[in-house]
């Protein structure tokens, strides 16, 4: 099933996090960029989506808006019942911190701090400490048990992409952001961690909403969301690569 | 290639503006001391030339030397005899002399009429001069010439610093009775209101001649040629009628003499300053030395792409050097700039210590402009070169490699042997100073503990690392800023060695001279403990000596038993300037222990002399042994030794009796006077009945031993004080570095911030983080400072030792205090850098380049 994105309904209610009428202009006057034109989006709790579109489709920004990480020029976010539009920066910080977990492409880990460390870092941070059988539980199924002793210089790209991707789980948040998470791993890394996030949404009902621009990476998600020029153009339930190519295609032309 | 140099210069505008900071402050130092020192010189010349302008040929007492810039401080010693009135009229007939005026001056000093204490005496003289209504020397600012034995003068210095006006009356102290006097008029220099922060109290030559104890004596005729008669002729001709106790000398020649004099007073001065300016420079160098090696590691790619395309290694290194030429050369004109400032800065404080300069400009002479701009040029290539070989060492490879390179410096063990060779030829030449005995030991001990300096900091960073581990240990605790903060002080131990060695530098000298303060402030209260058996000691506020009617207005106190004065002047021995203190040999056992090793004080009453051990020793003079002295005024006598002493606080290394003192000097003035109180005499009435005694001198202090102590104590203090604020200097540019190295840092790791901040770092737990490394950092500067600091005040001690330093005094609270006090200027140092890693922009930090 697709529609057109437009008429896609912000107000969901239960969704995990939504955009409503969200909009981004970079720079002023004549230089003005619309990276996010009125976009209104949910994104449903317990699920996987992909947000995909060609190069400057605001895809990125999309997800910076949604993850408090940017601030929209018009428009609400909401994470939950949240609307970060009202927060505060330290409130924002705070909301990241506790409800928010991230995969970025690069520069995920800190280079002083040990795999383990890294993967509790949000929890440091915030002063908490990690729930022991979640953390195992969480290093198991990203198989780096052996690892964690090691810093980031020693473990390899996928390694160090898995270590980014427990991070993200282990402070249970309410969503998990990951932008082109696999951009920077060869295939066989990437299709390890898509499958990691994959299990995390299917065994542990976590949300996730990743931005790429790889068919196959979105192959993995329930549901993708098409961008153009900072509008949604399509969405897509259950996709397959094969699908995903084809309507990219379309983008296109 | 330059284009490359320039675009990379113009890049780092503000990285470099910190860098060029160190410079611009150590120049300054050097050019502020070199304007300052330059501005004194001429504005004297100017003074000696206006005071001798109406002069051609001055008749003066022989001398047997000219007196030293250093002699003793206070009062208006000029180390020459007076010379009989009836030579005025010998002059005035010598043909071609149109007109002859006689000069005295002497000891006197300023009674406050608004406090009542004495004025002046800290460093410049207090003096009292006839005035002559015919020189244009002395310019009338208000009221009348004065005139008569109840009328004086007061230069505009003194009127304006104490608010004297003509009319009050004021108490004036000599080295007989004090008396009062109407003040007449006010006078200037020329363009100054005083001479170099000197008081003078000016009288009518009659009136000067009796309160200065110069009754019928002249301390100098000048002379005024006719026109037609040239100065050396009219000098040979007054020259050929004198006796053989006087002299006739051009004004040229006495102009040469005192500027000769100023010259020497002043190169003191300007060694001490410039000592402190190269500290600072040093400092920088480590400064620059750091933020080159940081800023060619962030270029690493751009280097290594230089290279690929075919730059050779020369042409690399050659970029970066030239690149620090030019932020040399631009630091050290901005530095030269703010040298002025400084100096003018510097002048300021000399004129709030009464010391004044008139407000015409400052002298910068091409020697200032030229040793600025080449020093400080120089330092920043030279500590620059070392990052800029390692630059040009890249392989043109890493410029397509992925990742940050890595740039590296010579493996560790090497680090370690060089880092070893060079700390023992630092430590060789500071023994070499210390305990050489060479001509140019402080040379030595300063170019050796320079390489120390270097040396150390070379094997710092193989600690570097397992020291901020143990630093930064408790604050693990505070939970993930904390921890980070140590992880990256450890992670680039190089970089965090770096940046501690220059704070090491300024602290270790810090504490290295606290120590030696300390160690001397035991050293002798050690010393007065044993040899000071007097209840009451008496000296004036600020050691300048004071009339010998105060120890017998003391006398007279049926309370005391006995009164023993000090007086104290420079001599020459073999070619060289010594002090001798005369003493009382009838009393001084009463009140001071004299260690003798042989011989005894009652030597001295045969008019033998008594010297130290080291003087005997290094001379080859027992008992019986006969040397020659020089006396300024009295020049060349023979005395036999009497007596051989061992360490001692109250007299130097020479000490002869009272009464030869008074056959060889002019001045008679004493240094302190100790006092026993009779048997049984409780020690406060003792001290009222003295004090009552002394009332009509209040620049006298009747102090017990203690106060006497306290007060030695004080002036160590003062002068630890001083030293330490010039220091502070280098502490400061210090500090600078730590800025610019967490500047550095926090660009390098903008990504990880953007990340931590994007994980829910909040901005306050950020700059904690950076706040934190900064600290680990300053401490552990800090701490290697004060280990070094604690060897060498160890060392100097040691070498020491046989010149009263027998005590070695390490104040813990103190030095503590000084790790403390780092801490905290570390957490100001990351006060900037804190600020800009908080409010980086999280998506740029976590986008990709």
């Amino acid at each position: 099933m697709t529609t057109t994105g437009t008429d896609v309904a912000g107000g969901a209610v239960g969704a995990a996090a939504r955009a409503v009428e969200l909009t981004k202009v970079f720079g002023e006057g004549d230089a003005a960029v619309r990276a996010l034109d009125g976009i209104s989006v949910a994104f449903e709790g317990g699920r996987f989506t992909a947000i995909m579109g060609p190069s400057g489709s605001g895809k990125s920004t999309l997800l910076h808006c949604m993850a408090g990480l940017d601030s929209p020029t018009d428009g609400r976010v909401f994470i939950g019942d949240v609307d970060l539009t009202s927060l505060s920066e330290r409130q924002l910080t705070l909301l990241r911190r506790e409800k928010v977990g991230f995969v970025f492409q690069t520069f995920n880990l800190v280079t002083t701090l040990t795999a383990a460390e890294n993967i509790t870092l949000p929890l440091d941070i915030a002063g908490d400490k990690p729930d022991p059988g979640w953390f195992d539980q969480v290093v198991d199924s990203v198989r780096l048990r052996d690892r964690l002793k090691h810093r980031p210089s020693e473990l390899s790209g996928g390694q160090q992409q898995r270590v980014a991707g427990a991070r993200a789980l282990v402070s249970r948040p309410e969503i998990v952001f990951a932008d082109e998470p696999t951009g920077n791993l060869d295939s066989r890394s990437g299709a390890e961690l898509l499958g990691f996030l994959r299990s995390a949404v299917d065994d542990h009902g976590q949300t996730i909403v990743m931005v790429t621009h790889d068919a196959r990476a979105a192959s993995y998600a329930d549901r993708v969301v098409f961008l153009d020029d900072g509008r949604i153009v399509d969405e897509m339930i259950e996709p397959t690569t094969e699908r995903v190519l084809d309507e990219l295609k379309k983008l296109e032309t | 290639m330059w284009r490359a140099t320039w675009k990379s210069l113009l890049a780092k505008k503000l990285r470099l503006a910190l860098t060029t900071f160190a410079i611009v402050l150590g120049v300054g130092f050097m050019a502020g001391t070199y304007v300052l020192t330059d501005t004194m010189n001429v504005v004297f010349e100017d003074i000696f030339t206006t005071s001798l302008s109406d002069t051609d040929v001055l008749v003066r007492a022989e001398s047997a030397f000219a007196p030293t810039a250093a002699g003793p401080g206070g009062g208006g010693t000029e180390g020459r005899d007076p010379i009989p009135e009836s030579l005025l009229e010998t002059v005035a007939a010598v043909d071609g002399v149109e007109r002859a005026w006689g000069d005295v001056s002497g000891y006197a000093q300023f009674v406050d009429p608004a406090t009542g204490d004495a004025i002046g005496g800290v460093g410049p003289p207090t003096f009292g001069t006839s005035y002559d209504p015919a020189s244009g020397f002395l310019e009338l600012r208000d009221g009348e010439p004065p005139q008569g034995v109840d009328e004086v003068a007061v230069d505009a210095g003194t009127a304006e610093r104490y608010g004297l006006e003509v009319g009050q009356r004021i108490q004036i102290l000599f080295e007989g009775p004090s008396r009062e006097f109407t003040i007449a008029g006010i006078y200037g220099f020329g363009d100054s209101d005083n001479i170099a922060g000197a008081t003078a109290a000016i009288f009518d030559l009659e009136t000067a001649q009796e309160v200065l104890g110069k009754q019928g004596a002249l301390d100098a005729i000048n002379a005024k040629a006719v026109t037609g008669v040239s100065p050396t002729e009219l000098r040979a001709r007054i020259d050929a009628v004198l006796p053989d106790i006087a002299e006739a000398v051009t004004a040229t020649t006495v102009a040469a003499e005192l500027t000769d004099l100023l010259t020497e007073a002043l190169g003191f001065f300007r060694t001490a300053l410039l000592v402190f300016a190269f500290v600072a420079l040093f400092v920088a160098s480590f400064i620059i030395f750091n933020t080159f090696s940081i800023i060619t590691a962030q270029r690493t790619r751009e280097l290594a792409l230089l290279r690929a395309i075919g730059a050779t290694q020369r042409q690399v290194t050659a970029s970066v050097l030239g690149e620090a030429a030019i932020v040399g050369l631009v630091a050290s004109a901005i530095g030269l700039g703010v040298g002025i400032l400084i100096a003018l800065g510097l002048k300021s404080i000399l004129s709030a210590f009464g010391v004044d300069l008139p407000a015409a400009g400052l002298t910068i002479v091409p020697r200032t402009v030229v040793v600025s701009i080449v020093v400080g040029t120089i330092v920043t290539v030279v500590a620059s070169f070392v990052p800029a070989r390692r630059a040009a060492r890249v392989p043109p490879v890493e410029a397509l490699r992925e990742g940050q390179p890595v740039l590296t410096g010579a493996p560790l063990h090497r680090r370690l042997v060089w880092g070893l060779v060079v700390t023992l030829l630092g430590l060789g030449a500071l023994a070499f100073g210390l305990f050489g005995e060479s001509e140019v030991a402080g040379q030595a001990i300063g170019l050796g503990a320079a390489v120390t300096f270097l040396g150390i900091a070379m094997l710092s960073p193989l600690v570097a690392r397992p020291v901020a581990r143990l630093l930064g240990a408790p604050l693990t605790r505070l939970g993930v800023p904390g921890r980070l903060g140590r992880e990256n002080a450890m992670r680039n131990p190089r970089r965090t060695a770096a940046t501690a060695s220059a704070l090491m530098i300024g602290l270790g000298l810090v504490a290295m001279v606290t120590i030696l303060a300390a160690s001397l402030k035991g050293s002798l209260d050690a010393a007065l403990e044993e040899t000071l058996r007097a209840d009451l000691t008496l000296t004036t506020s600020t050691f300048s000596p004071f009339s010998p009617q105060v120890a017998d207005a003391v006398r007279a106190v049926p309370e005391v038993e006995a009164v023993s004065e000090f007086r104290q002047n420079g001599f020459r021995f073999n070619g060289s300037t010594a002090f001798i203190t005369a003493v009382d040999p009838g009393t001084i056992e009463q009140v001071a222990t004299l260690d003798m090793e042989e011989g005894t004080v009652g030597a001295l009453s045969q008019g033998s002399i008594l010297v130290h051990r080291d003087v005997a020793e290094d001379n080859g003079l027992a008992i019986g042994s006969t040397v020659e002295l020089a006396f300024p005024a009295t020049g060349e006598r023979d005395f036999v030794v009497g007596g051989i002493f061992g360490e001692n606080r109250l007299v130097g290394d020479w000490v002869l009796s009272i009464s030869a003192y008074e056959q060889l000097y002019t001045e008679q003035l004493d240094f302190y006077v100790l006092v026993k109180g009779a048997e049984g005499m409780a020690p406060a009435e003792l001290e009222r009945a003295v004090s009552q005694a002394v009332e009509s001198y209040p620049n006298i202090e009747v102090q017990d031993q203690a106060a006497f102590r306290e007060q030695q104590a004080g002036f160590i203090d003062q002068l630890l004080g001083l030293v330490t604020a010039l220091l502070l200097f280098a502490v400061i540019i210090a500090l600078f570095g730590i800025v610019n190295t967490l500047g550095l840092s926090i660009f390098e790791r903008t990504h990880e911030i953007g990340l931590l901040r994007a994980v829910g770092m909040t901005r306050g737990q950020v700059r904690g983080m950076i706040r934190w490394e900064s600290v680990i950092i300053a401490i552990y500067g800090a701490l290697l400072g004060i280990a070094i600091g604690i060897f060498f005040g160890y060392a100097l001690q040691q070498a020491l030792a046989s010149e009263g330093l027998t005590e070695l005094t390490i104040p813990g609270v103190q030095l503590a205090i000084y790790l403390v006090l780092a801490g905290i200027a570390g957490v100001l140092a990351a006060v900037f850098p804190a600020r800009r890693a908080a409010r980086l922009n999280v998506l740029e930090a976590i986008s990709y380049e």
